[in-house]
């Protein structure tokens, strides 16, 4: 299959939300075949276990039958707002398992769970892969080492503060200012580059 | 904690940042998320940074579900299974009860129609009483087969939330849905067909109204949440 223009692919995205708010099965179907692999990507990355995944893909999707209505398409594309509601139940069932679990500490070393779905690409190139838009593409650049690397692990692995601070071996102190002051100027210079989407 | 208050927007920025990125855990990301469904300027903070970091997830390699995720999602649903899969979406169970119902009450109030005026029906005409999930009455369409035009009455007090329409849509065999039009929030409503009514709802086997914003969806296609189907009922 051809890649599609990425506004041609919205479009044609949000028609087939529009069709599902109206109960239509075949364009849910569709919808499906468009979205899942993007979104199980997304998943399988933050819990990084695909049994786990599958289960929030499937909780996902479910939520999509019964509230595609809710899905304004003047207020953002498609694919965000799928990828917001898949990210969000990632984050709902990974604090369900820590709250299972002994509290993450800084002096744990040995992380083997981290290397899970990486295909080579560590979140940091994943967060430059993803800026591919030039103006994003020049602010995630502009961050420094340490924020970047927080930033990416955050957004692409799920990963808390605390286990930022034991992933990177740094006082929490130190993380929770990389990844606020990261954010800040990461805002600051899209906003200045004018970026909307 | 009033996030929208001015003096909070430096703080709610921040919080919103930390939301989207995924770093709010646990009863703050619990108030974050209750705030953003009451509050329009919390959710709008949330938005907009899930948007500038959206283009970020882009690049996640895409990784094919398993099957049975597709099957688990069909079955939680109650879908039908992948022999039916080419059914059509008006072959479905639940779609077509809603249906019965509202064409039981179409049949009534055609007949009481009947009854008021012989000259309210004429011989060739079409009946659409568009219900909600209850399947109470809450919109009437008429039209006479040679007329481009609709009739859309509401049953008593229907009207659309403040600030949102009503918004008609012909839902087509095999085809995206088609809108007719924008209904005023009150009364009685002409819509205007392309052509006769019989030829323009030929092939369409029953209508939607969604609510929309004031002027109506800026898709093209339905954005808010459908409220009323119905049948069209052909008595010719």
């Amino acid at each position: 299959m051809a890649p599609a223009e990425p506004a041609d692919r919205s479009a044609r995205l949000a028609a087939l939300l529009g069709r599902v708010a109206l109960g239509d099965q075949r364009a849910f179907e569709a919808l499906y075949g468009q979205t899942a692999s993007h979104l199980y990507g997304v998943a399988l990355r933050i819990v990084r276990e695909p049994s786990l995944a599958e289960e929030i893909l499937q909780e996902a999707y479910v939520s999509v039958w019964h509230h595609a209505g809710r899905y304004d398409a003047a207020r953002s594309q498609p694919v965000t707002w799928l990828t917001s509601i898949v990210r969000n139940r990632c984050l709902d069932h990974l604090r369900r398992r820590d709250l299972d679990t002994v509290t993450l500490s800084a002096e744990e070393d040995d992380e083997p769970a981290f290397d899970v779905a990486d295909e080579g690409l560590t979140p940091a190139e994943l967060l430059l892969r993803g800026a591919e838009a030039r103006s994003v593409r020049e602010c995630v650049e502009g961050l420094e080492a340490g924020p970047r690397q927080a930033i990416a692990l955050a957004f692409f692995q799920g990963l808390s503060h605390a286990e930022l601070a034991a992933h990177m071996k740094e006082p929490l102190g130190t993380i929770k200012s990389w990844v606020r002051r990261g954010l800040d100027r990461l805002k600051r210079c899209l906003d200045s580059a004018g970026y909307q989407r | 904690m009033d996030l929208s208050h001015p003096d909070r927007r430096e703080r709610l920025d921040a919080l919103a940042a930390q939301y989207a990125l995924g770093t709010l855990r646990g009863q703050a990301r619990d108030r974050f998320t209750k705030a953003a469904r009451s509050d329009p300027v919390v959710a709008a903070a949330a938005h907009a940074w899930e948007t500038s970091l959206a283009s970020l997830a882009e690049a996640v390699p895409a990784v094919a579900p398993p099957p049975r995720v597709w099957t688990g999602i069909a079955a939680r649903l109650g879908l039908r299974g992948a022999g039916q899969a080419g059914l059509s979406w008006w072959q479905r169970l639940g779609f077509w009860r809603g249906f019965a119902l509202a064409s039981f009450a179409a049949a009534l109030v055609l007949s009481l129609v009947q009854l008021m005026s012989p000259a309210v029906l004429p011989a060739e005409s079409l009946v659409v009483v568009l219900a909600g999930p209850d399947a109470r009455p809450a919109l009437i369409a008429t039209a006479t087969r040679g007329d481009a035009m609709l009739t859309v009455k509401a049953v008593g007090d229907v009207r659309p939330a403040a600030g949102r329409a009503f918004e008609l849509w012909a839902l087509p065999e095999g085809g995206a849905p088609k809108s007719l039009g924008v209904l005023p929030p009150v009364g009685v409503a002409k819509v205007a067909l392309p052509a006769p009514s019989g030829e323009a709802l030929a092939r369409v086997p029953a209508l939607a109204v969604s609510l929309e914003p004031p002027g109506g969806s800026p898709t093209g296609q339905p954005t808010g949440p459908v409220l009323y189907t119905g049948k069209v009922e052909r008595f010719y």
